[in-house]
């Protein structure tokens, strides 16, 4: 039996920490969970504390990135197999679970991510028109650089086997994690998968990516992965 | 060239400051390694002053129309270098923050856990 752990990012999420929590209970999935509540500023750390959720409290406010990698790092040292990076805003559906870590339980590949462009009828949210193109700047620069097709590279849905679980723990990149992370795997010859999945359409807080930093963004994460993909290779 | 004065003036601000250098490293507020670099900018602007002549045959030579051209482009590379050591700096300690708050973070949590089991314990 392979131990599994949902790492739950989770900043000024105070509506959707027991929607989501209450989610995976009744997914009557047998699988561990860790909130990481990244210095929230509203009431979350009483939430966690008030119904005995298991959480790591961040001291200092981290962003996305390290907070994600203390979850990794957490896993790493409760002896996880597999992390299912899962986000704490009820944009994810729980019901994905096994479809997402059973390559990796097969050992069909190290990481992988679900994705809300694969076919068009799974997903309620396909997300606008921007983000789509977004994504497809991103996901083309990804193909130059490693040779692999990532079809959504800004899905925070991903499962990733031990071995990754031990990289990340280790460097996780935390400036635009979810792109960057899989082109430091894609570079180091770790296999990627790709799963459909359907997605919500944000309950609530608000999306770390805005309308009018997106341009700022596609510039940097593009310098990103081109800078990434030349100097996390590691020599063998 | 400078009046008697205005250079009296400026050598004595001069001296001032490599005092405010050594009293920082004296209350450990500076380390050595910066000691260096502020002390012999210090010293090289004294020199300037005291032999201006020096300055002038420098920028003759380097081809520079006045010698004042040279002090200011020397003084904006120094500037530049510094602001990227420091930008390089910060985010040297903006990774080890990172480490350390993660860190502390779970040990944290793994203390709590700890110190519940040992009252459950204490309670039966």
């Amino acid at each position: 039996m392979m131990k599994i752990l949902l790492i739950i990012p989770s900043y000024n999420e105070e509506e959707n920490i027991l929607k989501v929590y209450n989610q995976i209970k009744k997914s009557n999935h047998k699988i561990d969970y860790v909130f990481v509540n990244d210095g929230s500023t509203d009431n979350s750390l009483k939430i966690f504390k008030k119904n005995n959720l298991n959480y790591v409290n961040l001291i200092h406010n981290l962003g996305i990135g390290g907070a994600v990698q203390t979850g990794y790092k957490y896993a790493y040292e409760n002896g996880y197999d597999i992390a299912v990076q899962f986000d704490g805003d009820g944009q994810h559906d729980i019901n994905y679970l096994e479809k997402i870590c059973d390559p990796v339980i097969q050992g069909q590949a190290d990481m992988v991510i679900g994705t809300r462009y694969l076919k068009k009828e799974e997903s309620k949210f396909q997300s606008t028109f921007m983000r789509r193109l977004g994504s497809d700047i991103i996901s083309f620069f990804i193909r130059i650089c490693c040779r692999k097709k990532i079809t959504d590279p800004t899905s925070g849905f991903r499962a990733v086997n031990r071995k990754v679980i031990k990289e990340f723990a280790e460097d996780y990149p935390t400036e635009y994690p979810e792109p960057e992370s899989a082109v430091s795997l894609l570079v180091n010859k770790y296999k990627i998968d790709e799963v459909p999945v359907s997605m919500n359409e944000r309950e609530g807080g608000v999306s770390s990516i805005r309308l009018w930093k997106s341009v700022d963004y596609m510039i940097k994460v593009v310098l990103a992965i081109i800078i990434d993909s030349i100097s996390l290779r590691r020599r063998k | 060239m400078i009046q008697t004065s205005l250079k009296i003036a400026l050598i004595v601000v001069l001296l001032i400051y490599l005092l405010c250098i050594l009293r920082a490293v004296k209350r450990k507020n500076m380390r050595i390694n910066y000691l260096i670099f502020w002390s012999v900018m210090g010293i090289i602007l004294i020199i300037a002053l005291l032999a201006p002549n020096f300055i002038e045959n420098a920028s003759n030579f380097l081809g520079f129309g006045l010698p004042i051209n040279m002090i200011f482009s020397i003084a904006i590379f120094i500037i530049l270098y510094l602001i990227f050591d420091l930008t390089k700096l910060i985010t040297k300690e903006q990774n080890k923050n990172v480490l350390l708050i993660q860190e502390i973070s779970l040990l944290k949590k793994r203390v709590e856990e700890l110190e519940n089991k040992n009252t459950k314990k204490s309670e039966d």
